[in-house]
């Protein structure tokens, strides 16, 4: 099966499924509890429907859009995804290069296995920082200087993270990071062997961005949310995002704000956008789909600050829908993940050029010619 | 499983099903992106509940509809698909003369695979033609002129195949018009060799209203969505509409009107009906079923044009919720297209007489005589 095969998440999901070892699959696969709110991520956007206007002479339609004090070619972007180098042997770059490709963003996260550097000398495009703050004093002052002198156009900050969601696939596989063989794990990874051949050959797997400040960070294994339990502080407050903000000094979104008053007190301490975000479903299990929070986000903040919607997005008419509720832009993890595990940087470009086929087409049928063109007048709810 | 076997809409695609190279099944029974459109479509006809009258003397049902100024037998009609005799070696022929026995309108489309001239020598029942704007101005010309000259009665613009919606299934099964055999389709026409022997040995295959305008028409392997893309011109607007709609000078419809804006427009330039559509979920995914969209519809035009209910109908009860609601008829494709497939003239008679038997005994449990009585007092919306 060749990338060209596969026409949309799906059909990447199922590559992406035969071609990781197993821990590694259900670690991108998988959600927190019973995956109920991962599961609404997606299912939200049917409940309502898009309404066409015809006979609309759209042409061809300008699909792209201001974000983060950036301009991008179109409407959806990629996430911050932590240890992309276990999902394909290439990695951030691999994301970055597609996405500079496409002309959006690329976003890094702090727990990349690429460092700050290195992106910012491989794709000239877009790029935002996702930062976690650390217990370790001082990582987060040596994080945003170096973001800034390596040219990051904008950085977030994860807010919904304060603790490690219970991530049940696992605990159930024996997900660590680095991957530490067990015996459960073992058979998955001796029927991978492509993976496991290439994850070896290639360059050392490391946590750059934190290695010289987090002793345990690459050399134990251990898994993600003992990482995150250890590591993260759990006191982090509105003053020290508002002393990021501060010392960014440029676009700055706050990620995984999901309530009114969160959203209104994120003008406050001055972001410039929030991510509409639950962690892909991976963290508060039962907590809202952004799709869902959207409109009453909107209607409080619109206008007053960026809000992008991440979580769930699929489709083309998922991203439209989003945009005519008064989302800015979308943002994606898992829909350009499993194009990275099936085919690295020409699979995340093929899902992109997929996103961007779909969202052409799907404007035209709308019989919209820019996306600033979209608004309440394109949905009808269910009631 | 044979005819007799058949006794709904279901039946008749299962037979459908073991008649036909999976390519030619799947062009018909597929949809765009996920098909969620597709299949809200009918399920929307289950959120509303129809509430029957009794003792009211129902021994003589009429079921008759005027539209178009034409008196109906029935309250629905055969919407114009295109390709028939890829589904059947009789195609438009043995629809034509089914529709006529039950004395219905007959919808042709512009890539009928029988002129319109003959159509016309053969049955003297009302007959739409479905129109595309191509590019090609002379082709319009030539398609609307034949029409005029073969008298139909109905000229119908398709308003919603501005671009080709991403019907994944052809992608998937390599479906093109003519049939084109590649290896991952061989098998499928070589497990079905009355569909190859027919479809060879039954006059060859034509689209005798573009062909001597196209290369594209019949000469070279083309996709339904490739046509659309490249042949249709996309700039259409409401006055090319408008300028055709007077150069016809007779009853003129818009097809696959959604918006009430749309709506009131058509009225506007002089359309006597529209069909509510959405191209059987064949473009758009995530857009809105017609049965959600038709009270909005009818409360904003039902008054000054024929508004007709096109898609998802699969039982008279569709019809007759449809009808409560303010619509003037019902049409559909796949509502006779899985019996043509599965045995010509015959199958498509058996499939009308059920729907009208089915009409005839939802209307005297309903308790109601004629089709006028129905309204929205026989319905009830769960909430």
């Amino acid at each position: 099966m060749s990338l060209e095969d596969n026409f949309n998440f799906e059909d990447f999901r199922r590559v992406a499924k035969k071609k990781l070892p197993a821990p590694i699959f259900h670690y991108i696969d998988g959600g927190s509890d019973d995956e109920v709110t991962l599961k609404r991520n997606t299912e939200s956007f049917s409940k309502c429907d898009l309404i066409p206007n015809i006979l609309a002479s759209v042409g061809e339609p300008d699909l792209s859009t201001e974000v983060l004090g950036s301009k991008i070619d179109m409407p959806l972007f990629l996430s911050p995804v932590a240890m992309q180098r276990l999902f394909h042997h290439e990695g951030d770059k691999a994301s970055a290069r597609a996405a500079e490709k496409f002309g959006t963003f690329y976003s890094m996260s702090t727990m990349a296995t690429s460092s700050i550097e290195e992106i910012a000398n491989t794709a000239s495009g877009p790029k935002m920082f996702q930062i976690y703050i650390h217990k370790t004093q001082g990582l987060t002052d040596n994080l945003i200087d170096r973001c800034k002198s390596s040219g990051f156009n904008a950085m977030c900050l994860t807010v919904d993270t304060i603790v490690a969601g219970n991530r049940e696939r696992d605990h159930k596989w024996g997900f660590t990071t680095p991957p530490k063989l067990t015996l459960k794990s073992l058979m998955s990874f001796a029927t991978h062997p492509m993976w496991t051949i290439n994850y070896l050959a290639h360059e050392k797997f490391q946590l750059p961005n934190v290695s010289n400040f987090v002793k345990k960070s690459s050399s134990i294994a251990k898994g993600v949310m003992e990482y995150i339990n250890e590591q993260y502080d759990p006191a982090m407050s509105w003053n020290d995002a508002e002393y990021c903000i501060k010392r960014w000094g440029g676009p700055f979104a706050l990620k995984g704000v999901m309530s009114i008053e969160d959203a209104k007190r994120a003008i406050d301490i001055g972001a410039s956008a929030i991510m509409l975000s639950n962690h892909g479903g991976r963290q508060l299990d039962g907590s809202r789909a952004p799709f869902d929070q959207l409109e009453k986000i909107v209607d409080a903040v619109g206008g007053k600050i960026e809000i992008i919607l991440d979580g769930g997005v699929r489709r083309g008419t998922h991203v439209l829908k989003a945009l005519s509720l008064g989302a800015t832009a979308c943002s994606f993890g898992k829909g350009f993940l499993f194009a990275l595990s099936a085919g690295g940087q020409k699979g995340v470009e093929m899902m992109l050029q997929r996103m961007r086929d779909e969202l052409r087409r799907d404007m035209i049928l709308l019989g919209k010619k820019k996306v600033s063109d979209l608004n309440k007048d394109n949905i009808a709810f269910r009631d | 499983m044979s005819l007799k076997n058949c006794h709904n809409f279901s039946d008749f695609r299962k037979l459908a099903k073991r008649k036909l190279p999976s390519p030619i099944f799947h062009y018909i029974d597929g949809a765009a992106d996920d098909e969620v459109t597709y299949a809200r479509n009918t399920s929307a006809f289950d959120d509303v509940d129809l509430v029957p009258n009794v003792l009211r003397g129902v021994e003589n049902v009429d079921l008759s509809t005027t539209i178009f100024g034409k008196k109906l037998d029935l309250p629905f009609y055969l919407a114009p698909t295109a390709l028939q005799r890829l589904f059947h070696y009789d195609g438009e022929r043995a629809v034509g003369k089914a529709a006529q026995k039950f004395n219905t309108m007959f919808g042709v489309s512009a890539l009928a695979t029988v002129s319109v001239e003959e159509i016309s020598s053969m049955i003297d029942t009302p007959k739409m033609f479905q129109f595309y704007f191509h590019k090609d101005r002379g082709l319009n010309t030539s398609c609307l002129e034949r029409a005029k000259a073969a008298k139909f009665d109905v000229m119908a613009l398709t308003v919603d195949t501005i671009t080709g919606g991403n019907r994944e299934r052809d992608l998937r099964t390599g479906f093109t018009s003519p049939p084109k055999l590649t290896l991952a389709s061989l098998f499928s026409f070589a497990t079905k060799p009355m569909w190859g022997i027919n479809y060879l040995t039954k006059g060859k295959f034509e689209l005798p209203h573009i062909q001597d305008h196209l290369e594209a028409g019949t000469s070279t392997n083309t996709s339904i969505g490739n046509y659309f893309s490249t042949m249709l011109d996309q700039s259409m607007n409401w006055k090319d509409a408008e300028k055709l709609c007077a150069q016809w000078g007779g009853h003129f419809a818009l097809k696959g009107v959604m918006s009430v804006e749309d709506a009131k427009r058509a009225v506007d330039i002089g359309c006597t009906g529209i069909m509510v559509s959405n191209h059987g979920g064949r473009q758009l995914d995530g857009s809105r079923s017609p049965f959600d969209q038709l009270a909005e519809i009818v409360d904003a035009v039902g008054d000054k044009l024929d508004v007709i209910c096109e898609g998802g109908i699969h039982r008279g009860t569709h019809m007759l919720k449809a009808l409560s609601l303010g619509a003037k008829a019902c049409s559909g494709g796949r509502l006779y297209l899985y019996a043509l497939a599965a045995a010509g003239q015959a199958g498509v008679e058996r499939a009308l007489g059920q729907y009208k038997a089915e009409l005839e005994r939802d209307m005297k449990l309903m308790g109601c005589t004629k089709i006028s009585e129905l309204s929205r007092k026989n319905l009830r919306f769960r909430k």
